[in-house]
């Protein structure tokens, strides 16, 4: 089996990473700073986001076989690349923590009633762990399996809530203090090319296939945008209440003896969503890990990823309350670096290699000329 | 075959499911069903008797039984707070409280003397209640109205939930479910209507079920209720009466009981309510006086919102396609008389005045109110937000822009 991934399957990484931590919490809690025009604020975010796949085709384009550590050594020295690696981990490690605490607790509220945290642990873990020892190629091969399935629940998450009352949602009312503030506060939720750039060794594109990964990573953000959109057009001012938006959508009808049984469709989308998510969230932790240790094994390095997982979650999440204000708190300093500072490297690196290429290219021509 | 079966079994990941298997297959075998640990209540009710809270769940207990009724029973408790009434009447019940399939929430009249969010918010927020289920209110005790309820499913067959359900399809109109009732109460103007079910001595129309109150022996919730929870009080008859009112709230606290009338004029300008009577009188045609009821079959409504010399100003043309119904008069039926379907210019204007005073009424109330349920601030902020802006910031805010507003209606009546 080759150790390479297609454009397809990147795409698919790329898809479930713009999925991640946008689809339960994000949407209610973004209301309470800028009411609807929460949507704009996402669109923005998305659209900086977006700027990031560019860099990343041009990176591979000047770097085809090269993994990023090594191009980041050799441009950046390698003490500040090991930095650098170390933040992808926090960001890595918080990220996989949020989706699995706001997940957790959605299926508390809608399954159990009450903890379950020894099931859940005792459930997450082993599959996580083994994904992560696999590698992305099996991560991305079983979720390309499930896509299909995922894509076709969300939709159809979507498409119940048009069944009931909805209505225009009341833009351009939010300050534009309080919304560019929001670009900042809420820029940890996205970042989300940034695990291709670790993999961009180990993705295979082949010439026209870019717009795979264009079509993919803006399925995906189009998929949260129609969310937020009929999210707010359904719950107005009581967004703020409903903190399982892709559930709270399907489920929740006004109309009287609405059928509630229908919540298992979003329970599966939803279970399946943030296993992917985690699972690559974990092996890009893991990634990250091994190239700041390279002496660690693989099996090693996974146990430390639970080790460290388990630590934080106990010693600093755990309440719901302390994870939305972590979203918003020091974590929007890591977003900051990962959503605009590494881009613009990588952006330098990638035009230094190309004015570099075409200028000893043009020397050889004049060479043999 | 076998190749593969080695595969598996030397696979890491086959004992770690083995292992899961022997812990968690035993405890699934062997744990008890859900429906032993957990109440499923169909129906909540919160009372506020002085300074206690008493809630009184309609649970339904899964049992063995020969007919294919479900079972069910009117447990309470009471407490200093919501929190407290629910965990004793849990204590009674001797399950978890599953509020997850409640489809009714009844308060009392009392407990909208104060703002009742900080009484729901528990509910929700916390104990699961859904937010689409229906809120109504009741003159009585919400657990009479639940017990009276059960009486009349057992009589009449008729459910709490329909008799709510066809209120809210036709009366209300508007949403009142909990949902309905939050959003109306975050909003800027804090106003939202919500239903309202009586209990009557029995002798009122409309009577639904009547039943002698000593039959509330069922309630499991009096022997657990600490002072006395069991109100029965003698041999008095009293009733479930659907008399199609709705109480409007302001702040989360009730500021004034719409009956049917009130609440079709405040309606007039939603499109979706139909079927009302309008009913004149003393109309001269043919040469007799007569009484004519029309009834509203169709409608179309057309908003706009302006402001005239800095003033806010509502027009609203209202186009009703309307039916004569009955005419009351020396032999007359409407059946052999079509002509008496035509709409003269007396008729029109009886017509007319009729609705503008009924409308004129309902926004006398709701100005009174400071509740804005018709939207207006939405209209004007969505039309013209510069000015509405500029307005409510000059004038004490969204929630008195509604006494500023004037209305002007244009009723245009025609056969349907």
């Amino acid at each position: 089996m080759t150790k390479y991934i297609s454009a397809r399957q990147a795409g698919i990484i790329a898809f479930l990473c713009i999925l991640a931590n946008k689809f339960l919490l994000l949407p209610s809690y973004m209301f309470k700073d800028n009411k609807s025009d929460s949507i704009f604020v996402m669109i923005l975010l998305f659209a900086l986001d977006f700027a990031m796949l560019p860099i990343l085709l041009k990176l591979k384009k000047e770097f085809p076989e090269e993994k990023l550590f090594d191009i980041l050594s050799k441009k950046i020295t390698k003490p500040v690349t090991i930095l650098f690696y170390m933040i992808f981990g926090v960001y890595f490690l918080f990220k996989t923590l949020i989706i699995v605490d706001v997940v957790y607790v959605y299926l508390k509220q809608q399954v159990y009633q009450e903890d379950f945290l020894a099931i859940a642990i005792m459930s997450i873990i082993p599959v996580v762990s083994h994904a992560a020892v696999k590698g992305i190629k099996t991560i991305s091969r079983t979720a390309e399996f499930f896509l299909l399935l995922v894509i076709i629940g969300f939709v159809t998450c979507l498409g119940f809530s048009l069944f009931t009352t909805l209505n225009m949602p009341v833009l351009f009312t939010t300050p534009a203090k309080v919304f560019f503030s929001s670009i900042y506060k809420y820029t940890f939720s996205f970042g989300d090319f940034l695990v291709l750039y670790l993999i961009i060794d180990k993705i295979k594109i082949k010439k026209g296939e870019e717009k795979k990964l264009y079509k993919f990573s803006l399925s995906a953000m189009v998929l949260i945008l129609s969310l937020f959109v009929l999210y707010y057009a359904k719950y107005e001012v009581t967004s703020f209440m409903h903190n399982d938006a892709l559930s709270d959508i399907l489920v929740f009808s006004v109309r009287f003896n609405a059928i509630g049984r229908l919540d298992i469709i979003s329970m599966l989308t939803i279970m399946f969503i943030a296993l992917f998510e985690v699972e690559i969230f974990c092996f890009a932790f893991c990634d990250c890990v091994e190239n700041v240790f390279p002496l660690l094994s693989k099996p090693f390095i996974v146990a430390i990823f639970d080790i460290s997982s388990l630590l934080c979650y106990f010693i600093l999440i755990q309440k719901y309350e302390r994870i939305v204000s972590l979203f918003s708190s020091w974590l929007s300093y890591v977003g900051i670096f990962i959503n605009y500072v590494f881009p613009i490297i990588c952006l330098t690196i990638a035009l230094i290699a190309y004015f570099s290429r075409k200028k000893y290219e043009k020397l050889v021509d004049g060479g043999e000329k | 075959m076998k190749g593969k079966l080695k595969k598996i079994y030397k696979n890491p990941m086959f004992f770690i499911f083995i292992i899961i298997l022997i812990f968690y297959a035993p405890l699934a075998i062997y744990s008890p069903g859900e429906s032993r640990n957990r109440g499923v209540v169909t129906a909540v009710g919160i009372d506020k008797l002085g300074d206690e809270y008493e809630i009184s769940l309609l649970t339904f207990i899964p049992t063995i039984n020969q007919s294919f009724e479900e079972q069910k029973s009117i447990i309470s408790g009471k407490g200093e707070s919501v929190a407290q009434a629910v965990y004793r009447a849990q204590i009674a019940m001797g399950r978890k409280v599953g509020l997850f399939h409640a489809k009714t929430t009844i308060v009392n009249e009392e407990l909208l003397q104060e703002d009742v969010t900080q009484h729901l918010d528990y509910l929700s927020r916390v104990a699961s209640l859904p937010e689409n289920t229906v809120f109504v209110a009741t003159n009585k005790t919400a657990k009479e109205l639940l017990s009276l309820s059960q009486i009349s499913k057992s009589n009449t067959g008729l459910k709490l939930e329909q008799i709510v359900g066809f209120n809210a399809e036709n009366l209300y109109v508007t949403d009142t479910s909990l949902e309905a009732f939050y959003e109306g109460y975050y909003s800027d103007v804090k106003s939202s209507i919500i239903g309202y079910l009586c209990v009557e001595e029995e002798g009122s129309s409309n009577v639904f079920a009547s039943v002698e109150k000593a039959s509330m022996s069922e309630d499991r919730g009096s022997d657990m209720s600490q002072e006395g929870g069991g109100q029965q009080s003698g041999k008095k008859k009293e009733s479930l009466i659907n008399c199609g009112k709705s109480i409007l709230l302001k702040d989360g606290k009730m500021a004034e009981i719409l009956d049917v009338d009130m609440l079709n004029a405040v309606n007039l300008l939603n499109t979706k309510s139909l079927n009302q009577i309008i009913r004149i009188k003393d109309v001269e045609k043919n040469g007799q006086i007569l009484n004519l009821d029309y009834k509203v079959l169709d409608k179309q409504v057309i908003k706009t919102s302006k402001f005239e010399n800095g003033y806010p100003v509502f027009v609203a043309k209202v186009n009703l396609g309307i039916n004569l119904v009955e005419v009351e008069g020396a032999k007359e039926d409407v059946k052999f008389n079509t002509e008496l379907s035509d709409i003269n210019k007396e008729i029109e204007n009886k017509l007319n005045n009729q609705i503008k005073g009924n409308f004129s009424k309902a926004i006398d109330m709701l100005k009174k109110n400071n509740a804005d349920v018709l939207e207006i601030n939405r209209e004007f902020f969505t039309n013209n937000r510069g000015e509405y802006l500029n307005f409510i910031h000059a004038n004490g805010g969204a929630e008195n822009f509604l006494r500023h507003v004037t209305f002007k209606l244009i009723v245009s009546v025609e056969p349907d």
